[in-house]
């Protein structure tokens, strides 16, 4: 892996880090246990590897943003999770924030390439004056 | 399935003890609700390479039992800045105490053989080793005592939230003199001119004036049985040179309109010259600066007493050395120091 390459990949996880503990909270609304919840997230797009998911899981639940439970379900015992009245809290506020950085990232692209359209529509103007008054003084 | 069994068991030996079973439980759970969905979309059971695929793209035990570890730093990155403050400032300071400590205990021994002196340096090394070691074991220590929470950091200050920034170090004034001192003034500079050369004129009529520098005592030492080696007058015209040339260096900054802040090097040759008037103290034999008028007649009498005031004389002039050499050591590594982060910012 080229240096350009790592640090990409190292920007790129902490660019997740935040965005997959958010994706876990709103998917959690829901009742899940961990591979269904694997596999509800990468039908939206985000997958996420099972060294990462599950400790994840864990430490929302230390941290009382989640509730789990042991329950059979086909034969087999599993811990399902869900959101907890913490977590739904969290989860708002968390939300509201990412909603307001998406927002100014996206106001900022926007601005950047009405000034690069601007500067564009002027340049093309300058050239085209430029090629009449060329055109004039041939004539 | 038994190569997802040994995986589960692998991964088991790197999870916390206190919750082992309940993580393997639930990854058991989740692994078995995985395979079941490839087999059934195979609509077969998986073949042995294609498990051990599978269980390799999992990660190994290690890579999957490491998150569900706590997380864990020696020292933090909230308090690892301190520390590495803490740890400069204490291995500068452990490196000038032992330095002067050493040179103290080498001249106790009067003449260090250069076996002592090879010892005292090869010391060195594990001397700063001890102080990093408990400097690190002291964070260490006070980082276990934040990360469980019997400190609360955010009150302690240097990590205080409500910090003071009245006590912020005063700007850098371009030209200015380094750490903000305020630049010297175009009158203290002239002032500190006129004392070199008053200063000057002082040694220069101490052969002839000897009140000038013991007043009253003169007459009593004019009278006494001792008198100064004549080998001490290299070491007078040497300082009479010191100083003629600290004369050229404050008109020449003047003149220059440099008045405000010493150059570097004016540094350097400042400390070099500090020096030179000691080697002649050094060549002295037997260190023997002052000496009897009379030495027939008064040695049996005086000659001890002489003997451990001269030795006591050298050991001072030694001390006096070796601080010396110690501050040129600290400028040379400063200023190198500076002129490489000039030229690594440029």
């Amino acid at each position: 892996m080229t240096i350009s390459e790592n640090l990409f990949e190292n920007l790129r996880l902490e660019l997740r880090r935040g965005c997959l503990t958010l994706a876990v909270l709103a998917q959690l609304r829901q009742e899940f246990y961990g591979y269904t919840l694997r596999k509800a997230l990468a039908e939206r797009g985000l997958e996420i590897d099972e060294s990462t998911l599950y400790p994840l899981l864990r430490r929302l639940e230390a941290q009382g943003l989640l509730l789990s439970e042991w329950r059979e379900e086909d034969k087999r015992n599993k811990r399902f999770y869900r959101l907890s009245k913490d977590g739904e809290q969290i989860f708002d506020q968390l939300l509201e924030e990412w909603t307001a950085i998406n927002a100014a990232i996206q106001a900022i692209l926007d601005r950047d390439a009405s000034q690069n359209e601007a500067e564009q529509v002027a340049s093309s103007r300058a050239a085209g004056e430029a090629g009449e008054s060329t055109t004039i003084t041939a004539q | 399935m038994e190569p997802l069994d040994r995986y589960l068991q692998s991964v088991k030996k790197h999870l916390p003890w206190q919750r082992q079973e309940d993580i393997v439980a639930e990854l058991r759970a989740n692994l078995e609700s995985q395979l079941e969905d490839r087999e059934a979309a195979l609509g077969r059971p998986l073949t042995p390479a294609e498990a051990e695929a599978w269980i390799k793209s999992l990660g190994s035990p290690l890579e999957m039992a490491a998150p569900y570890q706590p997380q864990q730093y020696l020292i933090g990155p909230a308090v690892f800045p301190t520390y590495r403050q803490v740890l400069k400032l204490a291995c500068t300071w452990g490196l000038i105490i032992y330095c002067i400590s050493t040179a103290v205990q080498l001249m106790a021994a009067s003449v260090p053989s250069a076996d002592e002196l090879v010892w005292a340096f090869l010391r060195l090394p594990m001397v700063l080793i001890q102080i990093a070691a408990w400097c690190t074991l002291v964070f260490a220590a006070f980082e276990f005592a934040v990360a469980h929470r019997y400190v609360d950091v955010s009150k302690l200050g240097p990590f205080c939230h409500n910090w003071p920034p009245v006590g912020l170090p005063p700007l850098d004034v371009a030209g200015g003199a380094p750490g903000g001192k305020k630049p010297r003034s175009f009158a203290q500079a002239v002032a500190e001119a006129v004392f070199a050369f008053l200063g000057l004129v002082w040694l220069l009529l101490l052969p002839r004036h000897h009140w000038l520098i013991f007043g009253p005592g003169a007459a009593y030492l004019d009278n006494s049985p001792y008198r100064l080696s004549p080998l001490l007058v290299s070491f007078y015209w040497c300082v009479i040179a010191v100083n003629v040339v600290q004369i050229g260096l404050h008109i020449e900054n003047l003149w220059h309109g440099r008045w405000q802040r010493a150059s570097g090097w004016q540094r350097i040759v400042r400390q070099v010259l500090a020096l030179v008037p000691l080697v002649p103290v050094f060549a002295i034999p037997g260190h023997a600066f002052i000496l009897l008028k009379h030495p027939a007649e008064d040695a049996a009498r005086l000659g001890p007493t002489l003997d451990a005031f001269n030795d006591g004389v050298y050991k001072f002039v030694l001390f006096i050395s070796a601080i010396t050499v110690l501050q040129l050591l600290w400028t040379l590594g400063r200023t190198g120091m500076n002129a490489y982060r000039r030229r690594v910012a440029a």
